[in-house]
């Protein structure tokens, strides 16, 4: 593997998004045989407004994971925030939406700097902080709304039209305004995390939280940003949460944040940090979305096994990260095998296995 | 710097040291564990501020109030275990400290920097390649590299070439050479005073927290530096004691293991040593793998006293009398987080444990106890994690650990590794008083001296092959390189 012949050469994290693309094919082409007029654009378009809010949430617990932290409390903030925006919005019905999206972030970004207060600087692992902060969010939440629900009646108009909003049709695929701000949202976090040096650290921090600070990286800041990042997106989601359902009581939200931890490590995220992308989330949190909406449609399985199933996703998943990875360090140590080690300090014969060996 | 102390605790760490570095120096800095080494370089790198005392750059006093200060101000470490994020690629890996590579990373500029830097020092990597599959020798490389990418000063190596090859060594010498003649002052930390004396321009010891002196390199003598290292004459090194032969505990014929080794026989008397040399790689450690049953021996045949047994899982060596230390005490050797009691009496938890199922505390300290006298463990109490105590200490832990199975048979496997002169002595007349007692030992060591001069037999292996078994008579070591090395 010397310099210009690099054979095979393609990183991990790209076979792993690849084979999510085959498995949800596959999956596409298998419910296309079990289910009756699978393929509709009515069904498109509920997959792609449905998804939209797995999938900011599987990226947003993604930045975290890859710090080697995690965010529970992202289902309570979505709550929080759906609730705090929806009451705003039947407070100011000729408010800006603008305004009402913003909110909606800040309420994330100030629920996630909590978050990350406690972890980065109060040194509390952030499963405690985060299983604490998911009960007192969604507690606050409870004793604020005093049993009142947000009702889609009370709010404006271009909130409960927003899901669908069509940005363009092809055919009877429509595209929803809500599915492409989305997606763009994700592809401009991905290359965030792959092309700004923010990101990058990230990375490192959860690779190997040692090496991040000897090797001078503000840690503290940086994993503190991602927990405000993570929260501002859960924000985000609480709006779209807001948007499709209209309806808001004080449940709302509540259990996303293990539909978030599973998209992500469905998505090929690792659990120990440092490595995943935000691409992988996204897909992982399509394929999920893909089976749930499709396994209702086979009158052969029950609601009782939908759940076990995704269970079995969310492990062999894990599995085959686990393969993969051993795959590759094989393949890798297996170059850079031809390693001899002499006992003592004496010249080893230069075999050309030797010179090899560091390429 | 001048006049740094540090104290945790009760524990003075440093006590008054000064030390000067010149710029195109290879500095090296010799001492037993525990006399400050790794102190001062956690001052120098800023990890910890100094009680008193100053650090000083060009004669002016700076304040390091962490990494990125001490990089700033072009000072960086490079450390036995290499601190690479392994799911990073080898540029990001070089660059990754970096703040003056702008908000965007550009790959492809990166990429080409890394490569070049790496060329300079002779090593040809593909930089997008992740980290985590390169051997340590790579790996150090990757961090000289970081080093020279932050246009290093003053770079701190300790124990760099604990885990490499003679061939890494000799390549790593020429990087470090390389830097010095650029004007890089190197503080080069080794327990291998070979080395030592092949690298440095100047030599400082320190000893118990103090700086005891430093030297020439051409004005001091191996036998110098030693005595004030450890502060006294060094007379029975290697001791071992005249015995006579007994019984056979241990035989082994033609054991195997497919892709590892193959025709491996020979005799463990009582109280015998049995040396096993070869080079790194041999299959000298797959052969004890073998013996305790982690990866279980497929050909051959192995006997304990005269009766055959297959041995499966580490569970069933035990019981059957085998202990083994694995070379690596801090992953798999030892539980760092744990306490030294813990530890020690970990594989025998049953013995501590009362009807109920409830472990003795007591029985535990006070079995702890005894093996800290014993060995001379030196920590600041029994509940002390593992992890805190120094190279030696924790090696002496993993023995008493093992020692505390009352094992007939005893596998070591490099138990001098990295470990501090006085720690190394300790544990050679540990070695010879568990052979006066009885036990039947396996010494698997890469330090030629130290095999054959504790050894009754050594038993020599290439490529997983057996390529000589000498008494102690005929053992030089000359005969034992060839076999290891192979004719030529």
């Amino acid at each position: 593997m010397s310099t210009p012949a690099a054979p095979l050469w393609i990183r991990p994290e790209r076979i792993k998004e690849l084979s999510l693309v085959g498995v949800i094919a596959v999956a596409l082409v298998i419910f296309g045989f079990l289910v009756d007029d699978y393929y509709s654009g009515q069904f498109f378009n509920r997959i792609t407004t449905s998804v939209v809010i797995t999938a900011v949430l599987a990226v947003a617990q993604t930045m975290v994971v890859v710090t080697r932290n995690i965010d529970l409390s992202v289902g309570s903030i979505v709550g929080v925030s759906a609730y705090l925006t929806g009451q705003y919005a039947a407070a100011h019905p000729d408010a800006s939406p603008v305004l009402a999206v913003g909110l909606a972030l800040g309420i994330g970004a100030l629920l996630g700097a909590v978050n990350g207060l406690l972890v980065a600087y109060g040194r509390v692992p952030a499963i405690i902080v985060t299983l604490g902060t998911l009960a007192i969010y969604r507690s606050w939440l409870v004793s604020h709304a005093e049993a009142r629900t947000i009702t889609a009646d009370s709010l404006p108009s271009w909130v409960v039209d927003l899901p669908t909003r069509t940005v363009v049709s092809v055919g009877s695929l429509d595209v929803r305004a809500v599915f492409f701000v989305v997606v763009v949202i994700v592809a401009l976090l991905a290359a965030g995390m792959q092309r700004l040096r923010w990101g990058r650290r990230l990375y490192a921090i959860g690779s190997n939280p040692e090496a991040a600070a000897q090797a001078g990286l503000p840690t503290r800041r940086l994993v503190f940003g991602a927990f405000v990042a993570c929260g501002a997106l859960s924000g985000l989601a609480g709006f779209l949460f807001l948007a499709r359902f209209g309806t808001i009581t004080v449940v709302a939200g509540q259990g996303l944040e293990l539909d978030s931890v599973a998209a992500a490590v469905v998505g090929g995220v690792s659990v120990l940090g440092g490595s995943g992308t935000l691409v992988g989330a996204l897909l992982g949190a399509v394929l999920i979305d893909v089976l749930d909406q499709s396994l209702v449609r086979v009158p052969q399985v029950s609601e009782f096994w939908r759940n076990a199933i995704l269970g079995a996703l969310i492990l062999a998943a894990v599995i085959a990260d686990v393969a993969i990875g051993r795959r590759f360090r094989r393949r890798w140590s297996a170059e850079a095998r031809p390693h001899t080690k002499v006992t003592e300090d004496e010249p080893a014969d230069p075999a050309p296995a030797l010179e090899a060996s560091d390429a | 710097m001048r006049g740094i102390s540090k104290r945790f605790g009760a524990t003075r760490a440093l006590d008054g040291v000064s030390l000067e570095l010149a710029p195109a120096e290879v500095h090296a800095l010799v001492g037993e564990n525990g006399a400050g080494k790794s102190t001062l370089i956690k001052v120098m790198t800023g990890i910890h501020a100094p009680d008193e005392g100053t650090v000083e750059i060009d004669g002016e006093p700076v304040t390091l109030r962490n990494a990125a200060d001490a990089q700033a101000r072009g000072i960086a470490a490079i450390y036995q275990e290499p601190l690479i994020f392994p799911d990073l690629s080898v540029a990001e890996n070089v660059f990754i400290g970096h703040r003056d590579q702008g908000r965007v990373v550009r790959w492809r500029r990166m990429n080409e920097e890394a490569r070049a830097i790496l060329a300079r020092l002779d090593v040809h990597l593909d930089p997008r390649m992740p980290a985590s599959g390169l051997p340590v020798a790579s790996q150090q490389a990757v961090e000289i590299a970081k080093a020279i990418s932050l246009d290093v000063r003053v770079l701190i190596m300790d124990e760099p070439t604990a885990a490499l090859s003679a061939h890494e060594v000799d390549r790593l010498f020429r990087q470090v050479r390389r830097l010095r003649d650029e004007g890089v002052a190197v503080l080069f930390i080794s327990h291998r005073l070979d080395e030592v004396f092949e690298i440095a321009d100047r030599i400082s010891v320190f000893r118990d927290g103090r700086h005891v002196a430093t030297h020439a390199r051409d004005g001091v003598t191996r036998s110098r530096l030693i005595a004030e290292m450890v502060g006294r004459e060094q007379a029975d090194f290697y001791a071992r004691t005249e015995h006579h032969a007994a019984d056979v505990v241990l035989a082994v014929t033609d054991l195997g293991r497919t892709g590892r080794f193959s025709g491996v026989s020979f005799e463990v008397r009582k109280g015998e040593v049995l040396g096993l040399a070869g080079l790194v790689g041999a299959g000298r450690t797959d052969v004890a793998l073998a013996l305790f049953g982690i990866a279980p021996a497929e050909a051959g045949t192995i006997e304990l006293g005269g009766r055959p047994v297959h041995i499966t899982s580490p569970r069933q060596a035990m019981d059957l009398g085998l202990a083994y230390l694995s070379e690596d005490r801090r992953h798999v050797g030892l539980s760092l987080v744990q306490s030294v009691t813990s530890n020690i009496t970990l594989p025998v938890l049953r013995r501590y444990t009362s009807r109920l199922g409830l472990v003795d505390r007591g029985a535990e300290r006070q079995a702890a106890e005894e093996f800290r006298g014993r060995l001379g463990i030196r920590t600041t109490g029994l509940n002390q994690p593992v992890g805190l105590l120094s190279g030696g200490n924790q090696q002496k832990t993993m023995l008493a650990k093992w020692l505390n199975t009352e094992p007939t048979v005893l596998i070591l496997d490099e138990p001098t590794r990295g470990i501090d002169v006085g720690a190394k002595a300790d544990v050679h007349h540990l070695v010879d008083d568990l052979a006066r007692a009885g036990v039947a030992i396996v010494l698997i060591s890469s330090d030629l001296p130290e095999v054959l001069a504790m050894s009754d037999r050594v038993l020599v292996m290439r490529e997983g092959e057996q390529t000589g078994l000498f008494e102690r008579a005929e053992a030089s070591q000359e005969r034992v390189m060839t076999a290891a090395v192979g004719e030529t």
